[in-house]
Protein backbone atom coordinates (compact mmCIF):
# COMPACT_ATOMS: atom_id res chain seq x y z
CA UNK A 1 0.00 0.00 0.00
CA UNK A 2 1.34 3.40 -0.63
CA UNK A 3 1.04 5.28 2.51
CA UNK A 4 1.41 9.23 0.17
CA UNK A 5 -2.01 9.12 -1.64
CA UNK A 6 -3.31 12.12 -2.36
CA UNK A 7 -7.11 12.88 -2.78
CA UNK A 8 -7.69 13.01 -6.37
CA UNK A 9 -10.78 13.51 -8.22
CA UNK A 10 -10.68 13.78 -12.37
CA UNK A 11 -13.67 12.59 -14.98
CA UNK A 12 -14.01 12.63 -18.61
CA UNK A 13 -16.76 11.76 -21.71
CA UNK A 14 -16.04 9.64 -24.32
CA UNK A 15 -18.17 8.66 -27.15
CA UNK A 16 -19.68 5.64 -26.54
CA UNK A 17 -17.90 3.37 -29.40
CA UNK A 18 -15.69 0.48 -29.42
CA UNK A 19 -13.01 3.09 -31.12
CA UNK A 20 -13.03 5.46 -27.83
CA UNK A 21 -11.63 2.61 -25.80
CA UNK A 22 -7.86 3.89 -26.48
CA UNK A 23 -9.01 7.11 -24.88
CA UNK A 24 -10.38 5.68 -21.73
CA UNK A 25 -7.63 3.81 -20.96
CA UNK A 26 -5.40 6.71 -21.77
CA UNK A 27 -7.08 8.85 -19.65
CA UNK A 28 -7.04 6.60 -16.43
CA UNK A 29 -3.51 5.46 -17.01
CA UNK A 30 -2.54 9.53 -16.79
CA UNK A 31 -5.00 9.57 -13.76
CA UNK A 32 -3.19 6.73 -12.70
CA UNK A 33 0.16 8.02 -13.29
CA UNK A 34 -0.50 11.20 -10.93
CA UNK A 35 -1.37 8.54 -8.12
CA UNK A 36 2.21 7.12 -8.32
CA UNK A 37 0.26 3.26 -8.05
CA UNK A 38 2.64 0.40 -8.67
CA UNK A 39 2.55 -0.55 -12.43
CA UNK A 40 0.69 -4.16 -11.76
CA UNK A 41 -2.11 -1.94 -10.17
CA UNK A 42 -2.38 0.41 -12.35
CA UNK A 43 -2.68 -2.55 -14.96
CA UNK A 44 -5.35 -4.08 -13.35
CA UNK A 45 -7.35 -1.11 -13.12
CA UNK A 46 -6.92 0.30 -16.35
CA UNK A 47 -7.99 -3.12 -17.07
CA UNK A 48 -11.45 -2.54 -15.04
CA UNK A 49 -12.18 0.01 -16.45
CA UNK A 50 -11.93 -0.47 -19.74
CA UNK A 51 -14.08 -3.69 -18.79
CA UNK A 52 -16.64 -1.55 -17.69
CA UNK A 53 -16.74 0.90 -20.58
CA UNK A 54 -16.53 -2.04 -23.11
CA UNK A 55 -19.84 -3.17 -21.72
CA UNK A 56 -21.35 -0.01 -21.93
CA UNK A 57 -21.08 0.06 -25.54
CA UNK A 58 -21.92 -3.99 -25.80
CA UNK A 59 -24.69 -4.02 -23.84
CA UNK A 60 -25.95 -0.45 -23.14
CA UNK A 61 -25.96 0.53 -26.42
CA UNK A 62 -26.57 -2.95 -28.12
CA UNK A 63 -28.11 -2.63 -31.84
CA UNK A 64 -27.58 1.09 -31.45
CA UNK A 65 -25.03 2.08 -34.23
CA UNK A 66 -23.37 5.20 -34.40
CA UNK A 67 -24.70 7.08 -31.44
CA UNK A 68 -23.61 10.19 -30.37
CA UNK A 69 -24.03 9.75 -26.78
CA UNK A 70 -21.48 10.79 -24.45
CA UNK A 71 -20.27 8.18 -21.42
CA UNK A 72 -18.63 10.00 -18.10
CA UNK A 73 -15.87 8.62 -16.30
CA UNK A 74 -14.89 9.52 -12.79
CA UNK A 75 -12.13 8.62 -11.18
CA UNK A 76 -11.65 9.83 -7.67
CA UNK A 77 -9.79 8.79 -4.89
CA UNK A 78 -10.45 9.72 -1.02
CA UNK A 79 -8.80 8.39 2.36
CA UNK A 80 -7.30 5.38 -0.16
CA UNK A 81 -10.40 4.47 -1.31
CA UNK A 82 -10.64 4.34 -5.22
CA UNK A 83 -14.41 4.99 -6.51
CA UNK A 84 -15.02 4.85 -10.43
CA UNK A 85 -17.94 6.29 -11.89
CA UNK A 86 -19.56 5.18 -15.11
CA UNK A 87 -22.77 6.92 -16.57
CA UNK A 88 -24.24 6.54 -19.48
CA UNK A 89 -27.73 7.21 -21.23
CA UNK A 90 -28.40 4.22 -22.73
CA UNK A 91 -30.48 0.80 -22.43
CA UNK A 92 -31.33 0.55 -18.55
CA UNK A 93 -29.38 -2.49 -16.99
CA UNK A 94 -31.19 -5.06 -14.98
CA UNK A 95 -28.72 -6.09 -12.57
CA UNK A 96 -30.04 -9.67 -12.37
CA UNK A 97 -28.45 -9.65 -16.21
CA UNK A 98 -24.97 -8.82 -15.34
CA UNK A 99 -23.14 -12.58 -14.23
CA UNK A 100 -20.29 -13.61 -16.12
CA UNK A 101 -19.51 -17.13 -17.43
CA UNK A 102 -18.93 -20.04 -15.31
CA UNK A 103 -15.07 -19.61 -15.42
CA UNK A 104 -14.30 -23.54 -16.46
CA UNK A 105 -17.24 -23.32 -19.24
CA UNK A 106 -14.03 -22.53 -21.81
CA UNK A 107 -16.26 -20.31 -24.36
CA UNK A 108 -15.66 -16.55 -26.00
CA UNK A 109 -17.05 -13.98 -24.35
CA UNK A 110 -18.50 -13.47 -20.51
CA UNK A 111 -15.45 -12.81 -19.56
CA UNK A 112 -15.31 -8.46 -18.75
CA UNK A 113 -17.43 -8.40 -15.61
CA UNK A 114 -15.76 -11.28 -14.49
CA UNK A 115 -11.97 -9.88 -14.85
CA UNK A 116 -13.69 -6.36 -13.05
CA UNK A 117 -14.81 -8.48 -10.19
CA UNK A 118 -11.28 -10.21 -9.66
CA UNK A 119 -10.09 -6.97 -9.74
CA UNK A 120 -12.15 -4.68 -7.74
CA UNK A 121 -13.43 -4.99 -4.37
CA UNK A 122 -17.19 -3.72 -5.26
CA UNK A 123 -19.40 -3.50 -8.13
CA UNK A 124 -22.24 -1.68 -7.44
CA UNK A 125 -25.44 -0.68 -9.96
CA UNK A 126 -27.12 2.73 -9.58
CA UNK A 127 -30.23 4.26 -11.28
CA UNK A 128 -28.91 7.08 -13.00
CA UNK A 129 -29.57 10.63 -11.62
CA UNK A 130 -30.82 12.47 -14.85
CA UNK A 131 -29.77 12.70 -17.56
CA UNK A 132 -27.95 9.37 -17.09
CA UNK A 133 -29.80 6.19 -17.26
CA UNK A 134 -26.75 4.18 -15.61
CA UNK A 135 -24.51 4.98 -12.91
CA UNK A 136 -22.11 1.99 -12.22
CA UNK A 137 -19.51 2.33 -9.01
CA UNK A 138 -16.20 0.41 -8.82
CA UNK A 139 -14.18 0.66 -5.85
CA UNK A 140 -11.22 -0.47 -4.51
CA UNK A 141 -9.37 0.01 -1.18
CA UNK A 142 -5.89 0.73 -2.16
CA UNK B 1 -2.95 -3.08 -33.91
CA UNK B 2 -0.31 -3.80 -36.97
CA UNK B 3 0.56 -7.81 -37.66
CA UNK B 4 2.55 -9.17 -40.05
CA UNK B 5 2.46 -13.16 -40.89
CA UNK B 6 5.67 -15.29 -41.70
CA UNK B 7 5.36 -18.61 -43.29
CA UNK B 8 7.60 -21.99 -42.84
CA UNK B 9 6.30 -25.06 -44.09
CA UNK B 10 3.28 -25.83 -42.37
CA UNK B 11 3.36 -23.23 -39.91
CA UNK B 12 2.29 -19.40 -39.93
CA UNK B 13 3.13 -17.56 -37.34
CA UNK B 14 1.15 -14.15 -36.88
CA UNK B 15 3.05 -11.16 -35.23
CA UNK B 16 0.75 -9.42 -33.20
CA UNK B 17 1.45 -5.45 -31.94
CA UNK B 18 0.01 -2.89 -30.48
CA UNK B 19 -3.27 -3.18 -27.67
CA UNK B 20 -5.79 -5.53 -28.74
CA UNK B 21 -9.35 -5.07 -27.75
CA UNK B 22 -13.15 -4.86 -28.53
CA UNK B 23 -12.22 -2.24 -31.60
CA UNK B 24 -9.35 -4.35 -33.35
CA UNK B 25 -10.76 -7.96 -32.62
CA UNK B 26 -12.39 -8.18 -36.28
CA UNK B 27 -9.68 -7.59 -38.14
CA UNK B 28 -7.54 -9.64 -35.66
CA UNK B 29 -10.11 -12.51 -36.72
CA UNK B 30 -10.11 -12.04 -39.93
CA UNK B 31 -6.13 -12.78 -40.22
CA UNK B 32 -6.27 -15.91 -38.08
CA UNK B 33 -9.37 -17.71 -38.84
CA UNK B 34 -8.50 -18.29 -42.53
CA UNK B 35 -4.95 -19.66 -41.61
CA UNK B 36 -6.73 -21.91 -39.03
CA UNK B 37 -9.00 -22.90 -41.76
CA UNK B 38 -6.54 -23.63 -44.58
CA UNK B 39 -5.06 -26.18 -41.17
CA UNK B 40 -2.27 -24.29 -40.64
CA UNK B 41 -0.45 -24.79 -37.72
CA UNK B 42 -1.00 -21.16 -36.03
CA UNK B 43 1.59 -19.51 -34.05
CA UNK B 44 0.54 -16.32 -32.56
CA UNK B 45 3.36 -14.37 -31.46
CA UNK B 46 2.59 -11.92 -28.42
CA UNK B 47 5.72 -10.32 -27.98
CA UNK B 48 4.68 -7.21 -28.80
CA UNK B 49 0.96 -7.04 -27.79
CA UNK B 50 1.39 -4.25 -24.57
CA UNK B 51 -2.56 -4.74 -23.54
CA UNK B 52 -5.56 -7.27 -23.99
CA UNK B 53 -8.93 -7.51 -22.63
CA UNK B 54 -11.66 -10.00 -22.39
CA UNK B 55 -12.27 -9.35 -26.20
CA UNK B 56 -8.73 -10.31 -27.47
CA UNK B 57 -9.04 -13.01 -24.98
CA UNK B 58 -12.02 -14.36 -26.48
CA UNK B 59 -10.18 -14.32 -29.93
CA UNK B 60 -7.52 -16.58 -28.13
CA UNK B 61 -10.38 -19.16 -27.25
CA UNK B 62 -12.12 -19.16 -30.34
CA UNK B 63 -8.80 -19.53 -32.43
CA UNK B 64 -7.64 -22.50 -29.63
CA UNK B 65 -11.15 -24.32 -30.47
CA UNK B 66 -10.94 -23.33 -33.91
CA UNK B 67 -8.23 -25.34 -34.85
CA UNK B 68 -9.49 -28.06 -32.28
CA UNK B 69 -12.14 -28.77 -34.32
CA UNK B 70 -10.23 -28.84 -37.56
CA UNK B 71 -7.45 -30.78 -36.67
CA UNK B 72 -4.71 -28.37 -35.79
CA UNK B 73 -3.37 -26.39 -33.29
CA UNK B 74 -2.77 -22.86 -32.29
CA UNK B 75 -0.10 -22.28 -29.99
CA UNK B 76 0.74 -18.81 -28.45
CA UNK B 77 4.74 -17.99 -27.89
CA UNK B 78 6.81 -14.72 -26.28
CA UNK B 79 3.85 -14.34 -24.28
CA UNK B 80 4.05 -10.25 -23.12
CA UNK B 81 4.30 -10.11 -19.24
CA UNK B 82 0.53 -8.05 -19.34
CA UNK B 83 -1.44 -10.72 -21.73
CA UNK B 84 0.17 -13.28 -19.42
CA UNK B 85 -1.24 -12.01 -16.50
CA UNK B 86 -4.90 -11.72 -18.33
CA UNK B 87 -4.71 -14.88 -20.02
CA UNK B 88 -4.10 -16.34 -15.73
CA UNK B 89 -6.47 -13.96 -14.40
CA UNK B 90 -9.03 -15.55 -17.26
CA UNK B 91 -7.64 -19.10 -15.65
CA UNK B 92 -6.57 -19.95 -19.16
CA UNK B 93 -2.68 -21.17 -19.17
CA UNK B 94 -4.02 -25.06 -18.59
CA UNK B 95 -6.27 -24.30 -21.84
CA UNK B 96 -4.75 -22.78 -24.39
CA UNK B 97 -1.06 -23.89 -25.90
CA UNK B 98 1.27 -21.54 -24.28
CA UNK B 99 4.95 -21.86 -25.11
Amino acid sequence: MNLALSNISEKKDFIVNSSSLKDVRSFSREVFEKLQLEQDLKDELVLAIAEAAQNIVKHAYKDIADTSDKMEITISLKNNELEIGFFDKGRAVDQNNVRHRKIDDVKPGGLGTFFIQQIMDAVVFKEGEKPWINHLVLTKKI
Amino acid sequence: MTYKVTEEGNISTVHLDGEIDMDVTEKAKEVIMPLIEAKKEVHLNLKEVQYMDSSGISVLIESHQKANELGTKVTLKEISKSVLKVIMMAKLEQILNLD
